[in-house]
């Protein structure tokens, strides 16, 4: 434009230049097959010729007559809709459309009118000031449309089809490592996880037809520089929006010390809500709220990338802090699976938190969540250091009743059968601690010919816990005062212990070494069993004189009656006992028979003319289906058992 | 305080505790160590305390002020803790009295979190208010100024004074039910300069109250008197009170949720030293925040105060403007734009910095509380 002023003509000669051009200029205009651009040079080229004329009519006199025109027909335009209740998009396209030819219209007078000089010209400043005035209308007025646009169709695109969390979330592993004695652990727990459903996951926050809509705003309000003014309107709308996704997803606004007082199971449900909602949020919400910004403000330099960050700050923030008051917390055994899952979600979401943040203004989003990141890992590790210390120093008063599955197997088995979910991770994080407990699991799995499944951190890992477990079973089992019964006790845990190796993710973790190890170890406790309780009882029929032909009747009724009496104490306190395992408890029954009947079937035998029912108080028969009665767990007394058999 | 005032005093300390350790006059030493770190630490406030109240760069209460404050504390935490555990033996921290002192300072350390938190939230809103300003400021500063640009600028001085006045007690949940939209908007003419509406929300609980943490972390927080004010309770309590007092005047100066009440007493004890210039501090920020807490304010941020006067003579001229102007008028007015635009530069320039200064103070404590918690539950001495 400071080209054009100092073309102003001071000849009448360039005058008919002056007028040549605007001839030129106006019959170009109405050319049909214009582009838009070229269309819209020649708008402002007459604008400007004109101008230069109407300056040289003002010495004569008439003043900005055209100009004056012009900007009383953009004046109706832009006003008649002041008074008007209805919207201007909200009207119809046609409406729309005018209503921002009228702006680029004011536009481009006010810089045709800036462009000249200004000597002194009260019309000119008069015009100049009046179209300032107009526009500044007409910028309020499409503020008020942007914001009223964004706000209805926000409203319309509330996403329905994410599911919400409790539909997802499976049963939660809740239960502490402490708080249980004598109570049944809860079987199953499953990874809370939805990673596959939903990734990355771009949705429309503002339906597609309404973003040309939004565009074209922004691209007048820029070129008028009422740019800042866009982004306050568009940043409060899309702000508050983003805020009521958030407390959709149900995340109490909670202080850092009311989460560290928090009871378990209320923490674990908000710890289920923060993975949900970083996947929600960043994966879904972020995501297309960066798209939106990008497909809105992507024309106007960095102002998109300011936006974003602005829109999603607070919410961020939000988010970051709950981490943060989790990561810093006492990590307790119970709250491994928990932290794992966060861990997991914040890890799979940093690509694309540093791609959202990749602006310089973002840095300190992307360092947060790197630092958040390390948090957890460290979280993560703690938890898992704490629960194996809880396997091992998990300490009882008292033997556990019967001699059955004691619940710390359950929940260490149960708990542990989660972990191959979590394989990587566990790998990753473990790796450093790795070496220690590789050299103290000595199972000939963490030798070199080790397959990589058995060799891995996590599964030395699990090795040691296990064996951890062991050990704190061989002290509980000092607790009982019969040898027999500990020995049920350990071979009842061992038995299970393989059996959830067996049937569960974690057989490759282990291996089929350590599953023949286990299983030789139970047996012997099996064996064990039976050479405690029962070699004593078949000594009692021992005959002292293999060589004799057959016994004095005194010396036959005194060995019956021994071992009568030897087999009913036996009887009275293991019918209390338990192996809740039916298979197991079957072979132990078959096994104890087969000793037992069979000594006392043989004893009888050889004595058959003393065989008569003042003598013998058990019939062969007798103490078979009494034997096969053991370990039911429920004490019987001989009595009710005879009468029972008998009917 | 400098880098290298800070490391030959932690140098000083590491060489003694390692040299003297196991030799007598071990206690007169730790004397030493507190009577100079009390020393540096009257240095540092009195140096504070003599900020000037109205300038334009280091203004007390200024966003310079508070990021020098800050930048106090995260020494005084260093120094403190130092004092508190370097080279020294677990067993000695958690002995009484101090089994009893390091668990309330930890507390007070868990509630600094949350208030550190919800100061850079309330550095959101300031930012916020600066873009307004600087809408404002960008319309007053056209040239040839006419009624639009001063209608312009009016709309964004009366969104800044909306915003700046917002109801500490207001949460988001009832300022978004309340607040409409207003589709129907066109039906009155009045409500249509709704100005430029930022939604605020606090991002705490609902019931979480600034004050009331500030009242909570002064409970029991006496200074140790007779023989206890020599040794280790002593920087367990400087260390406490400098908590305390840094998160008073973080919600003093920065909009903050629920802060009636703020002008809680502080345990200072006066009769130290030390404590001169940081009472001094307290009771000038006190007598302020008498002055304009009936009237509702964002906070008393040097600039805040600033852009609400020059905001407030604006919105006047603004009103009573009619195109031209008279000439003397608007040299008046040009001062003040240009005022402003100081202000909104400064905020510009300090902001953002001060907002990752608060977060490295969030992030102190979180490091702070760790440490002392595997002393006290490990026994592992920290180095």
């Amino acid at each position: 434009m400071d080209e054009c002023q100092s073309a102003i003509p001071a000849h009448d000669g360039d005058l008919h230049v002056v007028a040549a051009a605007h001839h030129i200029v106006k019959a170009l205009g109405t050319t049909k097959n214009l582009s838009d651009d070229l269309r819209k040079i020649l708008i402002d080229l007459d604008a400007h010729l004109s101008l230069i004329t109407s300056n040289i009519d003002s010495k004569g006199g008439k003043g900005f007559v055209e100009v004056e025109e012009r900007l009383k027909r953009v004046e109706r335009k832009i006003v008649i809709w002041e008074s008007d209740r209805i919207m201007i998009w909200d009207s119809g396209p046609k409406e729309a459309s005018d209503y921002l030819e009228a702006v680029d219209e004011v536009q481009t007078l006010i810089d045709s009118l800036r462009g000249l000089s200004m000597n002194e010209n009260q019309k000119q400043k008069e015009l100049l000031h009046r179209a300032s005035s107009l526009l500044q209308m007409a910028m309020s007025r499409l503020e008020e449309e942007l914001i009223h646009m964004l706000v209805k169709h926000k409203q319309q695109s509330e996403p329905t089809y994410i599911p919400s969390p409790s539909s997802q979330r499976n049963v939660v592993y809740n239960e502490s490592v402490v708080s249980l004695d004598n109570e049944s652990a809860k079987e199953a727990s499953s990874k809370n996880s939805c990673s596959d459903e939903c990734g990355e996951y771009i949705v429309d926050l503002v339906p597609e037809h309404v973003i040309p809509d939004i565009k074209s705003i922004a691209k007048v309000m820029f070129a008028s520089d009422y740019g800042q003014e866009f982004c306050e309107a568009f940043i409060g709308v899309r702000k508050e929006a983003l805020e009521q996704h958030f407390d959709i997803l149900e995340n109490g606004k909670l202080s850092i010390e009311d989460l560290l007082k928090m009871e378990w199971c209320s923490l674990s449900t908000e710890m289920n809500k923060w993975t949900w909602s970083m996947k929600i949020i960043f994966g879904v919400y972020l995501m297309s709220e960066k798209r939106l910004c990008d497909q809105v403000l992507g024309e106007f330099g960095s102002v998109n990338s300011f936006c974003f960050l602005e829109i999603a700050k607070t919410t961020i923030l939000c988010l970051l802090n709950f981490g943060e008051a989790i990561a810093m917390g006492p990590q307790e055994p119970e709250k491994l699976l928990r932290l794992l899952d966060m861990y997991e979600t914040l890890a799979d979401l940093v690509i694309d938190i540093d791609a959202l943040f990749s602006e310089d203004g973002g840095s300190f989003v992307r360092l947060e969540f790197h630092k958040l990141l390390e948090g957890l890992a460290d979280s993560v590790k703690a938890a898992f250091n704490a629960f194996g210390v809880a396997v091992s120093s998990n300490g009882s008063l008292y033997p556990f009743p019967g001699g059955g599955v004691h619940p710390l197997s359950k929940y260490v088995m149960n708990y542990i059968s989660m972990f191959p979910e979590y394989c990587s991770t566990l790998n990753l994080l473990l790796e450093d601690q790795h070496s220690d407990v590789a050299s103290l699991v000595s199972e000939p799995q963490c030798g070199p010919t080790a397959s990589l499944s058995t060799s891995c951190p996590m599964a030395c890992h699990l090795r040691s816990i296990t064996s951890s477990l062991e050990s704190n079973l061989h002290k509980k089992s000092k607790l009982y005062k019969d040898e027999a019964l500990q020995h049920i006790f350990l071979m009842n845990n061992l038995h299970y212990m393989v059996q959830k190796v067996k049937g569960s993710e974690l057989r490759p973790f282990f291996g089929d070494e350590w599953i023949r190890k286990h299983n030789a170890k139970f047996q012997q406790h099996e064996m064990n069993y039976e050479r405690v309780t029962w070699s004593s009882v078949v000594l009692l029929l021992k005959d002292d004189n293999p060589g004799s032909s057959s016994l004095s009747k005194s010396t036959f009724k005194e060995m019956c009656k021994g071992f009568s009496i030897a087999f009913e104490e036996v009887y009275k306190n293991q019918t209390s006992w338990c192996i809740p395992d039916p298979q197991l408890r079957e072979d132990l029954r078959i096994s104890t028979s087969l000793k037992v009947v069979h000594a006392y079937r043989t004893f009888l035998g050889r004595n058959p003319a003393h065989v008569d029912d003042k003598c013998i108080k058990h019939t062969v028969e007798d103490v078979e289906k009494l034997l096969f009665g053991l370990f039911e767990g429920s004490p019987r007394s001989l009595r009710n058992s005879r009468r029972m058999m008998k009917t | 305080m400098t880098g290298t005032d800070q490391s030959s005093f932690l140098g000083r300390i590491s060489i003694r505790r390692n040299q003297v350790n196991a030799m007598e006059g071990y206690h007169e030493q730790e004397i030493e160590d507190l009577e100079l770190f009390q020393k540096q630490l009257s240095d540092r406030f009195a140096e504070l305390l003599s900020a000037p109240d109205d300038a334009p760069t280091e203004a007390f209460l200024s966003i310079s002020w508070i990021r020098k404050l800050l930048d106090v504390f995260l020494c005084c935490e260093t120094e403190c803790k130092a004092i508190l555990l370097m080279e020294r033996d677990a067993a000695q921290i958690s002995k009484p009295p101090l089994d009893r002192l390091i668990p309330e300072l930890l507390e007070r350390v868990v509630k600094a979190m949350d208030i550190c938190n919800a100061a850079t939230n309330g550095v959101e809103l300031v930012r916020h208010c600066q873009k307004l300003a600087e809408i404002a400021v960008s319309a007053l500063e056209q040239k040839p100024f006419g009624e639009g640009q001063a209608r312009r600028a009016k709309k964004a001085l009366v969104s800044l004074m909306s915003a700046m006045h917002v109801d500490d007690k207001e949460s988001s949940v009832q300022k978004t039910a309340e607040r409409s939209w207003s589709f129907g908007r066109r039906s009155g003419n009045k409500d249509r300069h709704h100005g430029h509406y930022r939604s605020l929300s606090w991002q705490v609980a609902k019931h979480w109250s600034a004050s009331k943490q500030i009242h909570a972390m002064t409970m029991n927080l006496a200074a140790p008197r007779g023989p206890e004010a020599s040794c280790l309770p002593a920087p367990v309590y400087i260390l406490s009170l400098i908590i305390v007092f840094v998160m008073w005047v973080l919600i003093a100066a920065i909009p903050c949720q629920e802060r009636s009440g703020l002008t809680t007493h502080l345990p200072i004890n006066k009769h130290v030293n030390w404590t001169h210039s940081l009472a001094g501090i307290h009771d000038k920020i006190g007598e302020e925040w008498k002055k304009k807490e009936k009237k509702g304010m964002a906070g008393l941020l040097y600039e805040m105060q600033k852009m609400e006067k020059l905001g407030q003579s604006l919105i006047e001229f603004t009103d009573s403007y009619q195109f031209p102007g008279e000439k003397e008028k608007l040299d008046e007015v040009a001062a003040q734009v240009a005022e402003l635009a100081e202000v909104c530069r400064r905020m510009d320039e300090g902001l953002v910095p001060l907002q990752m200064l608060i977060r490295e103070a969030f992030h102190r404590l979180v490091r702070n509380r760790t440490e002392f918690l595997d002393v006290l539950e490990q026994g592992a001495p920290v180095v």
